[in-house]
């Protein structure tokens, strides 16, 4: 499905939070490369798609009622086989459906397993200025050290390339002590294709990659998150 | 400024005449002070008072400065261009009837007691700009001190002094912060083409003066206090597109704290966005960010009387050791680069210094230099093509007097277009300091304030050279 059309639906369901598998679908269409990734209904497709991708993966549940994963037992890393894939379906399902016996489940996605460096971006909207967009360091950092630029959307490749230089810890993506070096015109080009992207669909509110990982082949988004505006209302631009 | 009329703001800036509202004989009203202001001028005004005619109104109808007063707007005879409203907030609105009656396209309301004061201002508020908009007038304030043009010394304020004429213009949320600036630049030689106080920003706001400012040609720098846009996105998009395209613009944004965001908000009522995203706005549009009142003045009197910084790498030439480290550890901590300093550029230094110089930049050509060293040093340094812009840091000492190298500074300056800006360390109120002033030349009496006002050049000169590739 087109990002629109996946807005669209979203919109006369009267939901705000895209589910994973909704959300990556956004993403790749506004050209952010994502990491391989399968949606999965039942617990043989979901061995299916993890033997296809290859191990080791990650599995997530897939619920628009679902929106702190986590929390009801519905992310499962380091998936190193068929059995264990199967077996981590089985217990995931089981778990969401204790905790949130409520929530409509769509079933899993099965996501290629991606190391390195967490970075983050974000678009948020501010109530004066309209849409703005974030990025920095991921993890630990974005909570602790606010190691994060801001710009107002649209940027220029320009504005990209400076977001990229006030990152005070950027010498960890420019390949410091091991750590993958991250190609910083990719980098550049991700972050305007975001804010062409948010620019283009009025109806995102928010948007998060949390993490896009800077790994030996390159950058992958593993984690995205749309929010859409409240009914009616969008962000000025 | 004939390029200018017909601009909606032109008549808050260029009247022919204009009609005080609220006039007074009193010594201590507010009524007074603005009539002494338009026909004596302010203190510290050459020449005089405003250059057009000027109506006192007042109900009692008697003499104020010995201009006959009208009763009425309506009873004054011949045209009127602008309004000037100090009387109380209740009667405002009819005042605005009548001034509409008489043809008057433009007021400045002084009067407070609107949006900043609770819900009934806020009403009373919300009616005068219905009945400004229905009767095609455009309202500056409430609750501010309107306008000051040092060219036709037009001054609504209440102000004691006026500023210096000059190629700055200010614009501020704050009143007070106006008659500060004009406290503090009467001293500093530190000249002014326009000074707005926008008040509530009830109709005209930042961005519509800002606008104006870009056009009027004795405008070479734009200064701007604030503590909350009235619409962001609109300030953003007209700095960015129609503003920092052709003059520099620098915005101290108050409130970056939620102290004084609280502060901020109980001022004027004004909803502040988040702070992030004013730095964002500020900075992708190409303006420069004030963060004390301090930065205000030096990166607006820089911008306005220096070239802008049209390469990377500045020099800083010093007779004081001291002075010249805190300079180089200031540049670096602010990103402002230095110059490496070529061979050819280090062994003419070495043919005109001691052998105990710095050899390399800070160049420190030591405390025993006599004016001629320091001479035949700075103009080495600005015929060198790494160097875009010197500092120049003097200790006092007793074999160069003071006023001398002042002179000499400014000679030097008149050869070249590379920005210059200076510290005479700890002088203050030396004959020396204000020659420096007098000339354009930013001398501030502690080494760091002259590089953050190099920085501030050469932010400018990063804008232009970007955007002259781009």
């Amino acid at each position: 499905m087109k990002a629109e059309e996946i807005l669209t639906a979203a919109k006369a369901e009267g939901r705000r939070v895209l589910d994973v598998h909704e959300s990556r679908q956004v993403l790749l269409e506004l050209g952010v490369p994502m990491n391989r990734s399968a949606l999965a209904a039942d617990r043989l497709s979901a061995v299916k798609a993890a033997s296809e991708i290859g191990f080791p993966v990650v599995m997530k549940i897939v619920s628009p009622d679902v929106v702190h994963k986590t929390e009801v037992g519905g992310v499962k890393v380091g998936l190193r086989d068929a059995a264990g894939t199967g077996a981590a379906f089985d217990a995931m399902m089981a778990s969401v459906g204790e905790k949130r016996p409520d929530a409509r489940v769509r079933g899993v996605v099965v996501e290629e397993m991606v190391r390195g460096t967490e970075l983050i971006v974000g678009s948020s909207c501010d109530p004066q200025f309209g849409r703005m967009l974030m990025f920095g360091m991921g993890g630990v950092f974005v909570e602790v050290y606010k190691d994060v630029s801001f710009r107002l959307v649209p940027i220029s490749t320009f504005d990209a390339r400076e977001m990229i230089e006030e990152i005070r810890g950027k010498a960890i993506f420019e390949g410091a002590r091991g750590h993958p070096r991250a190609d910083k015109e990719s980098l550049a080009k991700v972050l305007v294709d975001i804010s062409t992207g948010v620019a283009r669909h009025p109806d995102i509110e928010e948007l998060d990659i949390n993490p896009l990982m800077v790994t030996e082949k390159g950058l992958v988004a593993v984690d995205a998150r749309v929010i859409l505006g409240t009914l009616g209302r969008t962000c000025p631009l | 400024m004939e390029t200018l009329k017909g601009h909606p703001l032109y008549p808050f800036f260029w009247p022919d005449s204009v009609a005080v509202i609220g006039a007074s004989s009193k010594p201590g009203k507010v009524g007074y002070a603005i009539m002494s202001n338009l026909i004596l001028g302010a203190e510290g005004q050459l020449g005089g008072g405003f250059r057009g005619h000027v109506y006192p109104v007042n109900p009692s109808g008697e003499d104020i400065f010995r201009q006959r007063t009208y009763k009425k707007v309506g009873d004054i005879i011949g045209k009127v261009d602008l309004a000037i409203v100090a009387i109380p907030a209740a009667g405002v609105e009819q005042v605005l009837d009548e001034c509409a009656g008489k043809g008057i396209r433009a007021a400045v309301l002084i009067t407070s007691g609107f949006s900043e004061s609770g819900e009934q201002g806020r009403e009373r508020e919300r009616r005068i700009v219905e009945k400004a908009r229905a009767r095609g007038m455009r309202l500056l304030g409430p609750n501010c001190i309107g306008v000051i043009n040092t060219s036709n010394r037009l001054n609504t304020t209440f102000a004691k002094k006026a500023p210096p004429r000059g190629p700055i213009s200010f614009v501020s949320q704050s009143g007070a912060i106006c008659t500060s600036v004009i406290e503090y630049s009467a001293g500093e030689y530190m000249g002014f083409a326009n000074f707005v106080s926008i008040g509530n920003k009830s109709d005209l706001e930042d961005s519509d003066i800002i606008e104006y400012y870009a056009k009027d040609p004795s405008t070479k720098c734009i200064s701007i206090y604030m503590e909350a846009a009235k619409d962001g996105r609109r300030f953003y998009e007209t700095l960015k597109k129609k503003v920092v395209p052709v003059k520099p613009v620098v915005v101290l944004k108050a409130g970056r704290t939620a102290a004084g965001a609280r502060a901020a908000s109980s001022h004027t009522g004004a909803l502040a966005g988040s702070d992030t995203a004013y730095s964002a706005a500020i900075h992708e549009s190409g303006a420069i960010r004030a963060v004390t009142m301090l930065e205000l003045f030096d990166f607006s009197r820089a911008l306005a009387y220096q070239p802008p910084v049209m390469g990377d790498g500045i020099a800083i030439v010093s007779n004081a050791g001291g002075p010249a480290v805190i300079a180089a550890d200031v540049a670096h901590d602010i990103g402002l680069p230095l110059s490496t300093l070529s061979k050819d550029t280090l062994e003419a230094i070495g043919s005109v210094c001691p052998p105990t110089w710095s050899r390399g930049n800070p160049v420190d050509i030591i405390g025993d230099s006599d004016l001629d060293r320091y001479q035949r040093v700075l103009e080495i340094l600005v015929a060198a093509p790494e160097v875009h812009g010197v500092i120049t840091i003097v200790g006092p000492q007793a074999v160069m007097p003071l006023e001398d190298v002042a002179h000499m500074i400014v000679d030097v300056s008149r050869t070249t277009q590379k920005p210059f800006t200076a510290s005479f360390v700890g002088v203050v109120g030396q004959p020396s300091e204000d020659y420096l002033d007098q000339h354009g030349i930013p001398e501030m009496e502690v080494p760091e304030r002259p590089v953050r006002a190099m920085k501030a050049l050469h932010h400018r000169g990063l804008y232009l050279r970007r955007r002259k590739f781009a």
